[in-house]
């Protein structure tokens, strides 16, 4: 689908441009909030979420520094060694924004797959038309059943019923219902 | 406390507008990036113009450094 140029928003070149960069490191998902706003849902969201294939200390300091020529930096430390060890094989979020905007948002949420349903996400992965980004996402059935089952808050509701309607007739319920299984066995039987 | 108290913030019209958007998205895959544009781009840079007067202002890096959960 063709997209105009001036149809970009400051968010889709926020994410295109570092998911371009995140490619070249770790197959990678962007999922949650900004899945459904990019399919057109009319909220707000500070942060974009992100998980990631774990990879080596070596090739996240590599990342890092090309994420800081390309013009991010990270919120929580300049330290990629700090990074790495304190936060993400810790499995804490690490945080990027644009650079000389006084940490203003957008920012992106980056996270190391923590499970076999991150890492079933991530190799389902794919990049949906509709959005018009050149980015993958985790599969819209995946985003309702997580939104849906797992996060539950009146926003995701809200979300999972904008994709349900954007996505109707093209929906697979059955895979839904087997990620909400999924999700009751590796993460609320916890 | 009364039941009123407690009763929702958003009434039914609320989730009817949100299906009402959605099929709009879904009936017009041409048209409604440009309707969402100027109200994704507005939040940006409200954010942004917001945070440049606070670093300006007295104790202003302190508190983005709050407001970002940042330590000095």
């Amino acid at each position: 689908m063709e997209r105009k140029i001036s149809d970009r928003t400051i968010l889709d070149n926020f994410v295109e441009d570092f998911c371009g960069i995140m490619e070249k490191y770790a197959p990678y998902i962007v999922c949650s909030g900004f899945v459904a706003i990019a399919h057109g849902r009319t909220r707000g969201t500070e942060d974009v979420d992100m998980i990631i294939e774990p990879i080596t200390k070596t090739k996240f300091i590599e990342l890092h520094k090309t994420l800081i020529r390309g013009g991010f930096q990270c919120i929580q430390s300049d330290n990629p060694d700090k990074l790495y060890i304190d936060y993400l094989t810790k499995g804490i979020s690490i945080r990027y924004v644009w650079k000389n905007e006084n940490f203003a948002p957008p920012e992106m949420e980056v996270k190391f797959a923590k499970d076999e349903l991150d890492r079933m996400q991530i190799k389902e992965r794919q990049k949906l038309p509709l959005t018009g980004l050149s980015v993958y996402f985790s599969s819209i059935e995946s985003n309702i059943a997580f939104k849906e089952e797992y996060l539950g808050a009146e926003k995701d509701l809200e979300d999972a019923l904008h994709l349900r309607i954007v996505y109707r007739d093209k929906l697979d319920e059955d895979k839904i219902k087997k990620i909400k299984r999924e999700i009751i066995l590796f993460r609320k039987s916890k | 406390m009364t039941a009123e108290k407690f009763a929702p913030i958003r009434d039914k019209t609320h989730k009817e507008q949100i299906e009402r958007w959605a099929n709009f998205v879904r009936e017009h895959p041409d048209k409604w990036k440009s309707e969402v544009k100027p109200f994704i781009d507005g939040q940006i840079i409200m954010a942004r113009r917001f945070y440049k007067k606070l670093s300006e202002s007295e104790g202003g890096t302190q508190k983005i450094l709050e407001l970002r959960n940042l330590k000095l």
